[in-house]
């Protein structure tokens, strides 16, 4: 008989970490998703090697008045009512795979995989920025509680009032034009950097708050005045002692601030106000496509379908790791091993 | 008896045939009265004629608000004539081209009663500039109108007029030889005297042309019915002028096309007023074209123009090299066929526009040997475009073609709603070069030169210029043609304005976009008129 993992040995031998590694490795739900995810990322970082060695174009490249050779028939990418060519799959030796991208001729499958680094990349750094600020803002008002936690709230507070896609919004269309200059770094208005401080920028309430609430608890505890006893500055105590508790949470919400954030960059590349072309994301490729929703419907189909199948991959991983990093989770596998929970632990 | 034989033959056949086209003039073989029902994609930004400087708000008012002058109701270049509406004639010049007489029609009277008064006109250019009318400065010529601008106080001295004999003298400060097209433009519509000097978009002033707009929902829909002194007073007043066929005119918001589309295939609206998307276009037209759908030819003009103050733009051979690179048919297809290709400054339709000719047919090779020759120190260039599809696609076509000529550029695609403020702000950075669609206000050729080529037209804000071409030689020719009512020698040396222009080459003219009539299968599309200014002529629908 296969001996079943001792928990009680487990719970012995590991720390926190491997707790969790542990806890995740028996969610194969959460596990299938981040193998998608790391198929995904795989996908588009093969961008350059599929544009130049089996498509041979480029993302920004127009084909807009040439013909191509599928299965031996010559075909316009774009036709002369301006329809653009739909999926050949390997017809024309993997050009044009999905397909051209509207009026332009441009290869469809090359843009996918530009566009999927563009719309990840927004993702992964709007979130990390983020949580960045977010957690500094939470520790400071946290730890320092009086007028430092009222300013910081009450700012957090207005910018909460406004609806975060609005405020995206109205910060996009200024910031389109004439760019940011912040001392004496200056950004264009067609950087995705600007999108991705936005993006990065308008979320932060939302991490902010309840990191905040968590340091206001912590604070209050053992460990906290053990190391106030020990001569511990606020610095240490909020990186050395507050910071390690948190990063269960943290890494949580920056998974999920990903998937969010990549919605985000997709709704406001949709109204335009995202990423400016000649840049792509997936956003700006659902916006070129809907223009020929009727007659082209896979042009928005095939970007939305990834947006999708990202943010679900990121969002039950997500899930997965909360599971996994939760102290309920380990208390409900505490209670699994038999171990009774010890008074005043409840969280 | 012979002879009286023939004279009774000859009366009896006039008499047959003026029954015959007294029954034609009422029906025309169509059917008299019904609801027209319309659609728009979105509410005209107002429903008032000193207002409204949009297509949109202009087909709307067409046959609501008359000026003293109007344009034929007619399709293409007849459509362009500039006839009498509410004076009795086209105006007398004299002066040396700077005093227009007319007299005002006796008779006609407002959709309310009042009657029209030759002082009318007087208040209604006054009301241009007392509600700041984005219009106003077609005016700005007559005498005293730009210290009334300031006061607005005390009327506007060079407007003399006689509401006895109904006698309206214009004395303008110079000559002003597309003065006849601008009495021709809605803002010129004559209100009646105390009209309040505010927008009236949801309570309109009475009208003097068939139809009056009877209900309004702001943002939402509209109506007209008959005006009630069309058929009592105005109609014999004005016989040339078209009286309607159908009864009452509803028109609707609707802001998807498809949904559009879909109403009239399914008779639930009878035309909609807005183009068809690019993506539906092909299809209607494919189904419908010759029973249902028509394409139109309004008077625009796109293009790309090119900074002629600011390197690499400042060498004529770069810019003429891009000329040569910019492929129409390209073009064209992006356009998804509403494009029509035009390689010159004035677009089919205007007046000065034949013979058409192409300087410039696409040479990628020759292009690249000029941008040899010229060897440009400065290879970075943005190019400007707004995010309106296909106009957004013309630009990143644009920015390829640069790319291929061996510059580096950016494309800087703006928001629609802001693009002209934008561009026109000399305050912008990086303004090199930028698409541009140029829709008429009236068809006189001075029209496209002045504001988009002469070096007056150059301003800090709100510029037209956009290639800040100043040519003194070229700009003297535009002043002198501007000072004279257009005729066929005026057109003539418009023609060869065009062709002199696009030597410099300061833009790439690349088409005239087309628009569309699509009606449902109980409308006389044959009937329905679309002139180049105002687009469709409410008074042509007629049903089945």
């Amino acid at each position: 008989m296969a001996s079943e993992p001792n928990p009680e040995a487990t719970l012995a031998g590991g720390g926190p970490w491997l707790l969790a590694w542990r806890q995740l490795r028996r969610d194969r739900v959460a596990l299938g998703f981040l193998a998608l995810f790391v198929l995904i990322v795989a996908f588009v970082l093969a961008a350059p090697l599929w544009a130049d060695d089996v498509a041979h174009t480029g993302p920004d490249k127009t084909h807009t008045l040439e013909k191509i050779d599928v299965n031996g028939e010559q075909r316009e990418v774009v036709n002369r009512e301006g329809k653009p060519i739909g999926p050949v799959w390997l017809g024309a030796g993997g050009k044009f795979f999905l397909g051209a991208d509207g009026r332009l001729g441009r290869d469809e499958m090359v843009r996918l995989m530009y566009g999927g680094r563009v719309s990840l990349f927004i993702g992964i750094s709007s979130a990390l920025i983020t949580v960045f600020l977010a957690t500094i803002l939470a520790l400071l008002a946290g730890y320092y509680r009086g007028w430092t936690d009222t300013a910081i709230s009450r700012t957090m507070d207005v910018v909460w009032a406004f609806p975060v896609m609005l405020l995206a919004i109205a910060l996009g269309l200024v910031l389109a034009v004439g760019g940011l200059q912040i001392g004496p770094l200056h950004l264009s208005g067609g950087s995705i950097w600007i999108p991705i401080l936005i993006i990065g920028g308008v979320s932060v309430p939302y991490i902010a708050r309840p990191l905040r609430g968590q340091v206001l608890s912590l604070r209050e505890k053992e460990f906290v005045e053990a190391a106030v006893a020990q001569g511990a500055g606020p610095l240490r105590i909020m990186i050395g002692e507050l910071l390690p508790n948190l990063s269960s949470t943290i890494i949580v919400f920056f998974t999920l601030t990903i998937a969010n954030n990549m919605l985000l960059e997709a709704a406001l590349s949709f109204l335009g106000v995202g990423v400016q072309p000649p840049e792509t994301s997936w956003g700006t490729m659902i916006a070129g496509g809907f223009d020929l929703l009727t007659s082209s419907p896979l042009l928005t189909i095939i970007p939305g379908t990834m947006i999708l199948l990202t943010v679900l991959s990121v969002n039950v991983f997500g899930d997965g790791l909360r599971d996994a990093l939760d102290p309920s989770s380990k208390l409900r596998l505490e209670a699994h091993a038999g171990i009774s929970e010890p008074e005043g632990t409840a969280v | 008896m012979k002879k009286r034989a023939l004279v009774l033959l000859v009366l009896g056949l006039t008499t047959t045939s003026a029954l015959g086209l007294a029954a034609c003039g009422s029906s025309s073989g169509g059917k008299e009265g019904g609801t027209l029902t319309g659609t728009y994609a979105s509410f005209p930004s107002y429903l008032d004629p000193a207002l409204s400087y949009e297509v949109e708000g202009w087909t709307a008012m067409y046959d609501t608000y008359l000026p003293l002058l109007t344009y034929a109701h007619a399709n293409g270049a007849a459509g362009s004539k500039v006839v009498p509406a509410l004076a009795e004639s086209m105006p007398k010049i004299s002066n040396g081209g700077k005093t227009y007489t007319l007299t005002l029609r006796k008779g006609v009277k407002y959709s309310d009663g009042t009657p029209v008064k030759a002082s009318d006109f007087a208040s209604s250019i006054e009301r241009l500039f007392k509600i700041s009318s984005p219009g106003s400065f077609f005016y700005e010529d007559i005498v005293g109108a730009e210290q009334f601008a300031k006061t607005k106080k005390g009327g506007i001295p060079g407007i003399k007029t006689d509401d006895k004999t109904g006698r309206i003298e214009i004395d303008l400060a110079s000559p002003r030889g597309t003065f006849t097209n601008e009495l021709g433009m809605l803002f010129a519509a004559l209100l009646p005297s105390g009209t309040p000097a505010k927008n009236l978009t949801a309570d309109p002033p009475p009208a003097t042309g068939p139809y009056v707009i009877s209900k309004v929902e702001p943002g939402r829909a509209w109506s007209y019915v008959r005006n009630p002194q069309w058929a009592k007073n105005n109609s014999a007043i004005m016989p040339d002028f078209p009286s309607g066929h159908v009864d009452k005119i509803d028109i609707k918001v609707v802001n998807n096309d498809s949904t559009q589309v879909n109403e009239i295939e399914r008779n639930k609206a009878d035309w909609m007023q807005t183009p068809i998307s690019s993506d539906l276009y092909n299809k209607v037209k494919d189904k419908y074209e010759g029973t249902q759908f028509r394409v139109e030819n309004p008077i625009n003009l796109y293009l790309f123009w090119m900074n002629t103050e600011k390197a690499p733009f400042n060498d004529v051979k770069v810019r003429q090299a891009v000329n040569y690179a910019v492929n129409t048919a390209a073009l064209e297809r992006i356009y998804a066929g509403s494009l029509a290709a035009n390689h010159q400054i004035l677009p089919e339709g205007m007046p000065g526009h034949e013979p058409p000719f192409n300087l410039y047919p696409h040479n990628m090779a020759k292009a690249k040997q000029l941008i040899e020759e010229a060897n440009p120190s400065d290879r970075n260039i943005t190019v400007w475009t707004d995010n309106e599809s296909p106009n957004d696609e013309a630009g990143a076509y644009y920015q390829g073609v640069l790319n291929e000529l061996g510059f580096s550029v950016k494309l800087k695609t703006i928001n629609a709603d802001n693009y002209y403020t934008i561009i026109g702000n000399e305050s912008t950075p990086d303004l090199d070069t930028g698409w541009l669609s140029f829709y008429e206000d009236y068809p006189n050729p001075n029209d496209f030169f002045q504001p988009l080529l002469s070096g007056e037209s150059i301003a800090p804000t709100s510029n037209t210029n956009l290639s800040r071409i100043d040519d003194p030689k070229l700009n003297a020719k535009i002043a002198k043609l501007g000072e004279e009512p257009l005729g066929p020698q005026q057109e003539a040396e418009y023609a060869e304005l065009d062709k002199e222009f696009m030597e410099q080459a300061p833009m790439v003219p690349y088409g005239t976009n087309t628009v569309s009539t699509f009606v449902d299968s109980e409308i006389e599309l044959d009937k329905v008129i679309f002139n180049p200014t105002f687009g469709q002529d409410l008074t042509s629908f007629e049903f089945k």
